[in-house]
């Protein structure tokens, strides 16, 4: 038998465009396996020239999906550039607001993303294999799923005006205090919400038993993990320190976060538009790493709310170590969100979580700034460097879908190779290829900086290169 | 009068692919009617599916890249399923059966069309797509404070 290559293109309910190619040896094995993103639009480039306080909401145009994510990195990078100690509510403000905003993405990616997968079956017909499916499976479990996602996006608007493209957050700060009105409103969907996600989580963990396979084979095996920790070692994603962990569950170092050039790395693969970064001392690629949901709850002491942190103590019983499968980035996923809802009522209930003063004045009076935050999909980070003028001259984004590029690849490789056998291909194989991606909620979008539709290919190559055959996933 | 909701939808960056958005934008300024609810979405996203449940009546708008620029149509629209690709991002139809299903109500509705000629990256409507979403908002207008929806 020749030597084959399949090629998924592409890949379906992710964001972003891509295609995942496999390469058979002469006996069907597979041999290599590529996950390609095939989109481009960069914006590190088309911002030179730039006023440095257009970047927020410049760069939040990346992604329609988590442009607060990118507004709050962004913003921390300008901070840095203005050499500003942001108000104490204006943190508070802007934790509450990357919270709603993880909460509604991890509500995508969960129930529309990956419960078709996840209720419905892998092997299940592909054309009712979506939310659509799911809400006549199990209508309740749509709705919750419809109703997180609106409070988070909900959220988001009382606080910053709108749901896609806030202005709100700016260099020093936010542009306005929070509002009594919209305090009450948002701690009032809290118990709603809180008990829409536990639902959700204790369904899930039920579920897990019927999984085994892909809890085994979903990219599944040792690297390092990184993310924000706070001072005290606990779950954080608006500031801290970088913390790396081993697959033992040691931790490796803790840095501060505007240090990143010091011990990160980035190279670009000739297959891909999507750079790959790793740790710089243990070079590529013994220094690749996961981050976001999985990563962040490996790499932490504890958790500061109390439903979350028991769900954490359970989840860290699945490991001796740090937990390996990224098929528990779902699980990891329920728990932040049960975090998210918790964390922002602690902080809407602190007593000066109205007060007027949000928002730090100056001009430039640093020529580099760098802002790191951790967005739903992992550690985001935005750097800066500004002329006299505060003109942008030069900058790099390292996105949560870069960090995770080489740990998604050989996750691809892992799952092919456990079911992906010869030329036989059948569509729940090549959805389980696809999942393993979902696990880690890629934005391709965001990782490239460019625009895209959902979709996806496989190419069945000859060992000489020849096209055998093509299948295209709906 | 019965609840009317109205989402405008596109990409208001995109030229005429913004033309619905920017219907809605439009009618939001000139109509304060509280049975009136008006939304303009880059997208129609599946969390749409409870307002619509609550409406006795929805009017979708949107833009097109068949037909002649400017030239709007009006169909009735009917529930249908999604289709596999069903997302963060959905048809009108597949809304409405998303209603009927999770929510126990699905309201007439209405979907007026505006075909466009230049989709590339501006905020600027092309002029016969202008003149139409100018038309479509007065005419929506007279409507609707006449009762006629």
């Amino acid at each position: 038998m020749p030597r084959q290559t399949i090629v998924i293109d592409p890949v379906t309910r992710i964001e972003g465009h891509s295609k995942i190619s496999l390469h058979l040896d002469e006996e069907g094995h597979v041999e290599e396996a590529y996950f390609h993103v095939t989109q481009f639009r960069g914006f590190e480039k088309f911002c030179e020239g730039r006023p440095y306080y257009e970047m927020p909401s410049l760069m939040a145009r990346i992604c329609g999906i988590c442009p607060v994510s990118h507004l709050i990195a962004s913003a921390k990078a300008c901070d840095a550039i203005l050499a500003v100690r942001i108000p104490e509510n204006a943190v508070r403000l802007r934790k509450v607001l990357n919270l709603a905003q993880i909460l509604q993405s991890h509500a995508l990616s969960f129930f529309y993303l990956s419960v078709p997968d996840l209720l419905l079956g892998m092997d299940s017909d592909p054309a009712a294999r979506n939310v659509f499916g799911v809400m006549e499976a199990n209508p309740a479990m749509a709705k919750d799923g419809v109703r997180l996602r609106q409070f988070g996006q909900q959220i988001i608007e009382w606080l910053a005006g709108k749901r896609i493209h806030p202005a709100w957050v700016v260099p020093g700060g936010v542009s306005s205090p929070l509002t009594a009105e919209n305090r009450d409103r948002i701690l009032a969907g809290i118990p709603e919400a809180l008990a829409n996600a536990t639902r959700a989580l204790d369904w899930f963990k039920n579920e897990m038993e019927g999984f085994r396979e892909e809890i085994r084979s979903f990219a599944n095996f040792p690297t390092l993990f990184m993310g924000l920790v706070g001072e005290d070692g606990g779950l954080e994603h608006y500031s801290g320190k970088l913390r790396f962990l081993d697959a033992g569950g040691h931790v490796v170092a803790d840095y501060a976060d505007t240090t990143y050039p010091d011990y990160l790395a980035e190279i670009a693969h000739p297959w891909s538009y999507l750079k790959t970064s790793f740790y710089k001392p243990l070079g590529y690629p013994d220094g690749v790493y996961r981050v976001g949901p999985l990563a962040r709850l490996n790499i932490i002491d504890g958790i500061s709310t109390p439903r979350a942190s028991q769900e954490w103590a359970e989840f860290r019983e699945l490991d001796r170590g740090a937990v390996l499968s990224s098929f528990y980035y779902h699980y990891a996923r329920l728990i932040e969100m049960v975090y998210a809802l918790e964390k922002i009522e602690q902080l809407l209930r602190e007593p000066d979580a109205l007060d007027a003063n949000v928002r730090a004045h100056a001009s430039v009076n640093n020529t580099e700034g760098i802002g790191v935050s951790e967005a739903p999909r992992g550690t985001l980070m935005h750097h800066y460097k500004v002329d006299g003028d505060g003109l942008i001259t030069w900058a790099n984004l390292i996105i949560a879908t870069g960090h995770n590029n080489a740990a998604m690849n050989r996750g691809v490789l892992q799952v092919a190779r456990h079911f992906v056998h010869g030329n036989k291909l059948t569509e729940g194989m090549l959805n389980r290829v696809e999942a393993v991606i979902r696990t880690f909620d890629p934005c391709l979008s965001c990782s490239t900086h460019a625009d895209g539709r959902l979709a996806l290919e496989v190419e069945l190559r000859s060992h000489e290169g020849e096209l055998l055959d093509v299948c295209h996933t709906r | 009068m019965p609840h009317t909701l109205i989402i405008g939808y596109g990409n208001a960056l995109r030229g005429d692919d913004g033309a619905g958005y920017m219907v809605a934008e439009l009618l939001r300024e000139r109509i304060q009617d509280p049975e009136i609810e008006i939304l303009s979405q880059q997208q129609l996203v599946p969390e749409l599916m409870e307002a619509i449940s609550h409406a006795a009546h929805v009017i979708f708008i949107d833009a097109s890249v068949s037909g002649r620029a400017g030239k709007v149509t009006r169909i009735v629209l009917r529930p249908a399923p999604a289709c596999a690709h069903f997302t963060h991002h959905a048809t009108p139809e597949a809304l409405l059966a998303g209603a009927q299903s999770l929510y126990g109500h699905t309201p007439e509705a209405t979907l007026y069309t505006i075909p466009g000629r230049f989709f590339e990256t501006g905020e600027e409507l092309s002029p016969s797509v202008r003149r139409a979403v100018n038309e479509l908002v007065a005419t929506l207008e007279k409507e609707l404070a006449a009762g006629e929806r």
